[in-house]
């Protein structure tokens, strides 16, 4: 009954290929593959016609879906190849790790033990920061990451060799000293003359061509390393081995003859050398258990990188592929998807140039006394050829070869959670596919299709999934937005944690919200819910806000929180008519609110302090901005009382004062002499300086070209100053430095030049006006040129 | 040979190259002194077999010496780019010392470099007596390359204009200089190549055509990576120039030499080495050669004006000079380095109260 231990790199093409070839030729009756066992029933699905790698087993807790875990296969993942053989040829396959089931319970376990220690011990909280970053591709599920990342990666990439085969925490909180700790495949590589044991590790195992015996040299040579250097003990490790050789044990007892397995180089000769079956049984008797779920979920290359925040991965999935599809290749049909690249992004590649970098690429090789070309020597021909020189180029074959933004596929009918089907039905339905690589979306809400699709993705983004990101847009029409989308794999995560709420996304959306606001206390957090529920066309939702809204803006004494967010329900209300959304609503909300703004705020003007008063001043300009836009008669009118009562209340602080006068000035209700009343008699000799500065500074807020144009207020103003005498002066001299420093450059200069001309404006007034909405036009052709276009965004 | 004041590579390291020959058991590429292999340790240093230690040349990026290596295997022509002072000259001439023995088959590109310079000219009275001739032609370096099977080197090839620049074309991709005046041509031998240097911040280089560069592999050099790394260069460069220069000077305390690198680098970087402190950088470039040169003067100070220790005294001058290039711009530059930076560090009195006596 011989048991074949297949001791792999997860991911390593070099390691299917030998894996393939052994069991063609063994023909093993059984095959055992490191994974979790709950998910052995959807392996039916394996060789499924639509099932197209990259894809992950997503094994989560259904009562609380952010405790999960990936296990993701590429078409040259050894596993992979061991379960299709095992699918086509018709004999068992079975995982045999540690069941996740057990996995979660015992994390869970060891993250309450950390928490209680955290919370004894003071100031812990930069420590689980620093874990946290450490561990976390996305911060809403950090701990997702810890645990989903480690099950798969053992072997994968020797500094974490060691460290990470096993899940959770304790792996992360010895990563600080990883670096310090002695990678113990470096010590085979350094005695085999190779700086990295990375390297040494592919040019080992990965690449050879000939496969005679090098699972008995990984065997052997781990088996060395594991006596030489053993590792600390942690119990989770224990405790997946010993689970690996119960099943091993158990196949044995079903009489099945020839099994295979497959497991990490690392676990290897734990699995050979089998002691007593009761010593395992004891192990993992009574372990905590949680209830688990599994599912395959689309995967993409970029999360299998090392870049993506996933703890540890292949740092070239794209090359592994390459060399996985053609393992004879020598570096030419490389080259030739290299050039092939650089001329659609408009780069001129002649053939010639293909020639000399496989050239380069072999003589590197040949210099490097390597049997072939790998990736590093083709990358260095590329550079040194293709681009001159220059790095930036590389980043795009990086992103586009290297890593590749290549997404699996699901076969539709695997069972999913509705929310799921909802949204792949949603996406089909608007033509919206999922992808690895960002795409942009210009929508134009006049039409129907893009209406839906903006409603689709303003509703993700209420349930927090945020595959679309909104971008600004230049041009002055409201009926056009700007979407880009990407796609990321624990989507699927999201999707089911919040299929909670209901099982459809309107369903989904409308609960979440519902709830958000029922919970909400800050009117302003309130507002921005309503504001983007709005766009989410979700009826009932915004029923539920706005009547949350008016609840907490009547309870609510304070002025401010009512100013701050009038700018947003007024932009929601301008937006209304384009959205076919029901605006009328909030315009309700909006008068009562202002109304309530306006009686208040006289009151709220007085006796605050300068930096209160500077605070107010910024929300009274902007709220002056959206009665501007709102126009509607009623509300005009009783803001312009409003601010008569302000401007002419002696106890208002000075410089909202002088702002209310400006504004009726500016809405022609103060006028000529009035005006000429209201200033002198805010710049009196009887007032104080300092009051009389700051007055002046709410008064001239955001212009000096009033003082240009208008050549009464002007000589005002300058026989004001010309009056004070030298004590006086110096005491305003900041204040009123301030106020002009607030003017741009041009204005102050005019004016300076006035008051040299003796009041007389020398020149016409040039426009410094910088088109920020052209300029920013232009931003992403420069990022393309720099070599940030589509790497970074 | 000895009173020489600047020998070639070839007859510097003369020994060295011995000894790769001897130990070589790599293959050699036609009319090559060494295997590639024995090229690049000629140039990044290491222990042969016999237990002979060869100097490093070029200290920095191994792959980018192998990169270069490789390309003169093949029959594309190498481009070295990179700042002024960043070795490229010297890479240059340690290659074609390595590889044909010889690196004195140069042709210093100016923008007054006419097509006669590289591919041949003519001796006036000998063509008005005799007519073309092959004795009245006067054959340039890169037409001896080509005869014999060795690297020829252009220094500043974006200095050479455009026109100039093109001749290149027909002797880099056809290996052939046609003389159609004596109806004949000079076929290139194997062993020929050409190792092209240019760099990338002076204005007005004329921008190589695109024809012309695809026949170069192009690698640049880049400033050192880390501080060791620079001040290891400093180090072994000045000491090389010791030997060259006979200078009586005690070899240069490692100390004085850090702090140089150090002045150098917060300038180039425009920023301190802590990254706490903004620095405004010079207009020059402040490149390694650079350090290396005022380390050097420095030496020659003390060894002539005094005591023959380096110290602050001795730099002062150096660093003023190699800092401000532009009198008014750079001496602000600089005033303000010495005032935020120099200042504040307790153990660089000397070098501040040295710097400031100079104004």
């Amino acid at each position: 009954m011989p048991v074949n231990i297949l001791g792999i790199r997860h991911h390593g093409p070099g390691s299917a290929k030998n894996v393939k070839a052994f069991l063609e030729q063994t023909r093993p009756d059984m095959v055992l593959v490191e994974g979790p066992p709950e998910a052995d029933e959807i392996l039916q699905w394996a060789n499924h016609k639509a099932l197209k790698p990259p894809v992950a087993i997503l094994c989560y807790q259904p009562d609380n879906p952010k405790h999960s875990s990936f296990y993701p296969f590429a078409e040259f993942s050894p596993e992979w190849q061991a379960i299709l053989y095992a699918r086509k040829n018709k004999i068992p396959v079975r995982f045999m790790d540690l069941p996740a089931c057990h996995q979660f319970a015992i994390e869970e376990e060891k993250r309450k033990e950390a928490e209680e220690a955290a919370a004894k011990a003071a100031g812990a909280d930069d420590h689980t920061g620093a874990k946290e970053i450490l561990n976390n591709g996305r911060s809403p599920n950090s701990d997702i990451q810890s645990n989903g990342a480690s099950p798969m990666q053992l072997g994968k990439h020797s500094r974490r060799w060691l460290h990470n085969n096993d899940a959770g925490d304790a792996a992360i909180e010895e990563d600080a000293e990883v670096s310090l700790y002695t990678d113990p495949i470096s010590h085979l590589a350094k005695a085999a003359g190779y700086a990295d044991g990375e390297k040494w590790w592919e040019h080992m195992f990965e690449h050879r061509m000939n496969d005679e015996a090098v699972f008995e040299a990984v065997m052997e040579s781990m088996k060395t390393l594991r006596e030489a250097f053993p590792r600390k003990d942690d119990r989770m490790e224990r405790l997946r081995e010993a689970h690996m050789r119960k099943t091993i044990r158990q196949a044995e007892k079903e009489m099945f003859r020839n099994i295979a397995v497959v497991c990490g180089a690392w676990h290897a000769p734990a699995l050979a050398d089998m002691p007593k079956a009761k010593e395992d049984n004891d192990l993992l008797k009574g372990l905590p258990k949680v209830k688990v779920e599994c599912t395959w979920i689309p995967w993409t290359y970029r999360r299998l990188s090392f870049y993506s925040g996933y703890g540890a991965g292949i740092a070239s999935p794209g090359w592994y592929r390459h060399i996985w599809k053609y393992p004879e290749d020598d570096g030419t049909r490389w080259m030739a998807k290299v050039a092939r690249l650089f001329r659609e992004n408009n780069m001129d590649t002649s053939v010639a140039h293909v020639v000399e970098a496989v050239r380069l690429a072999e003589s590197l090789a040949a210099l490097r006394a390597l049997p072939k070309a790998g990736l590093e020597e083709l990358n260095e021909a590329v550079l040194s050829v293709l681009c001159n020189g220059e790095n930036i180029l590389m980043s795009l074959v990086h992103d586009r070869l290297i890593v590749s933004n290549a997404i699996g596929e699901v076969p539709a009918d695997i069972p999913r959670p509705p929310l799921q089907l909802d949204i792949d039905k949603l996406q089909k339905k608007l033509r919206l596919p999922a992808s690895a690589d960002w795409k942009d979306y210009t929508l134009d809400l006049r039409k129907d299709t893009d209406l839906q699709r903006s409603v689709l993705l303003h509703r993700l983004q209420l349930l927090q999934i945020q595959w679309g990101n909104k971008q600004d847009i230049g041009g002055k029409g409201t009926f056009k937005e700007l979407w880009r989308l990407q796609w990321n794999p624990e989507f699927s995560i999201d999707i089911i944690d919040k299929g909670n709420w209901g099982n459809t996304v309107e369903e989904a959306a409308s609960k979440f919200i519902i709830d958000q606001a029922g919970n909400a206390t800050g009117l302003r957090h309130v507002c921005e819910l309503l504001e983007q529920t709005l766009s989410a066309k979700l009826p009932r939702a915004v029923d539920v806000l706005i009547q949350q809204v008016n609840n907490l803006s009547a309870a609510t004494g304070d002025v401010i929180q009512l100013m701050e967010v009038i700018p947003s329900l007024v932009s929601v209300s301008r937006y209304g008519n384009v959205r076919k959304t029901d605006a009328a609503l909030v315009a309700g909300i909006l008068e009562s609110m202002i109304s309530r703004i306006c009686v208040s705020l006289p009151a709220a003007c007085t006796s605050v302090n300068e930096d209160a008063a500077a605070q107010l001043l910024e929300l009274f300009y902007k709220m002056n901005d959206a009665v501007n836009v709102l126009q509607i008669q009623d509300i005009l009118a009783e803001w312009q009382q409003t601010l008569h009562a302000i401007s002419g209340n002696a106890q208002a602080a000075p410089v909202l004062a002088g702002y209310a006068t400006r504004l009726l000035s500016d809405y022609k209700i103060l006028e000529g002499d009035a005006l000429l009343r209201a200033f002198y008699f805010a710049m009196s000799p009887a007032v104080s300086p300092a009051v009389a500065a700051s007055w002046l500074e709410g008064f001239l807020k955001g212009s000096g070209t009033l003082l240009l144009v208008d050549n009464d207020l002007w000589a005002v103003i300058n026989n004001w100053v010309q009056h004070l005498d030298d004590e006086n002066f110096m005491h305003v001299l900041p204040l009123l430095r301030r106020t002009f420093s607030n003017f741009t450059a041009a204005e102050r200069r005019k004016i300076g030049e006035k008051a040299k001309g003796g009041g007389v404006l020398v020149s016409r007034k040039e426009t410094t006006a910088f088109d920020e909405k052209r300029a920013a036009q232009s931003i992403p052709v420069i990022m393309e040129l720099f070599g940030y276009g589509r790497a970074n965004i | 040979m000895s009173t020489v004041l600047r020998q070639h590579a070839e007859q510097l390291f003369a020994q060295e190259l011995e000894e790769l020959q001897k130990n070589d058991s790599n293959k050699k590429p036609a009319n090559w002194k060494l295997s590639p292999q024995s090229v690049v340790m000629y140039l990044t240093g290491g222990k042969l077999n016999n237990g002979f230690e060869v100097s490093p040349k070029y200290i920095g990026n191994k792959r980018l010496m192998e990169i270069a290596v490789a390309t003169l295997t093949t029959d594309r022509a190498l481009l070295l780019y990179g700042l002024p002072g960043t070795a490229k000259s010297w890479v240059s001439e340690h290659l074609a010392a390595a590889i044909s023995g010889d690196s004195t088959m140069i042709v210093q590109g100016t923008a007054g470099t006419g097509e006669e310079a590289i591919r041949y000219g003519w001796n006036y009275a000998r063509l008005l007596a005799e007519g073309p001739s092959e004795k009245a032609l006067v054959e340039t370096p890169v037409m001896r390359a080509m005869k014999d099977g060795k690297i020829a080197r252009i220094e500043e090839l974006t200095r050479i204009g455009a026109d100039v620049q093109d001749t290149l074309i027909t002797i880099l991709s056809e290996k052939t200089l046609p003389v159609p005046e004596l109806n004949t041509e000079v076929q290139a031998v194997r062993g020929f190549n050409v190792i092209a240097t240019a760099n990338n911040r002076d204005k007005g280089v004329n921008e190589l055509s695109s024809a012309l560069k695809r026949r170069f592999n192009t690698v640049i050099l880049p400033v050192p990576d880390s501080m060791e790394e620079e001040i290891d260069i400093v180090r072994r460069r000045v000491e090389s120039f010791e030997k060259v220069m006979e200078l009586p000077a005690e070899p240069p305390a490692l100390q004085e030499i850090k702090r140089i690198v150090t002045i150098f680098r917060e300038l180039r970087n425009g920023a301190s080495l802590d990254g706490k402190t903004k620095i405004k950088s010079p207009s020059g470039t402040l490149s390694t050669a650079e350090a290396i040169s005022v380390v050097n003067n420095g030496m020659a100070m003390a060894a002539y004006f005094g005591d023959g220790q380096l110290k602050a005294n001795d730099l002062a001058a150096g660093i003023l000079g190699a800092v401000v290039k532009d009198p008014v711009q750079d001496k602000i530059v600089w005033k303000e380095y010495l005032e935020t930076v120099v200042k504040p560090r307790e153990e660089w009195k000397d070098i501040y109260r040295a710097c400031r006596d100079l104004d």
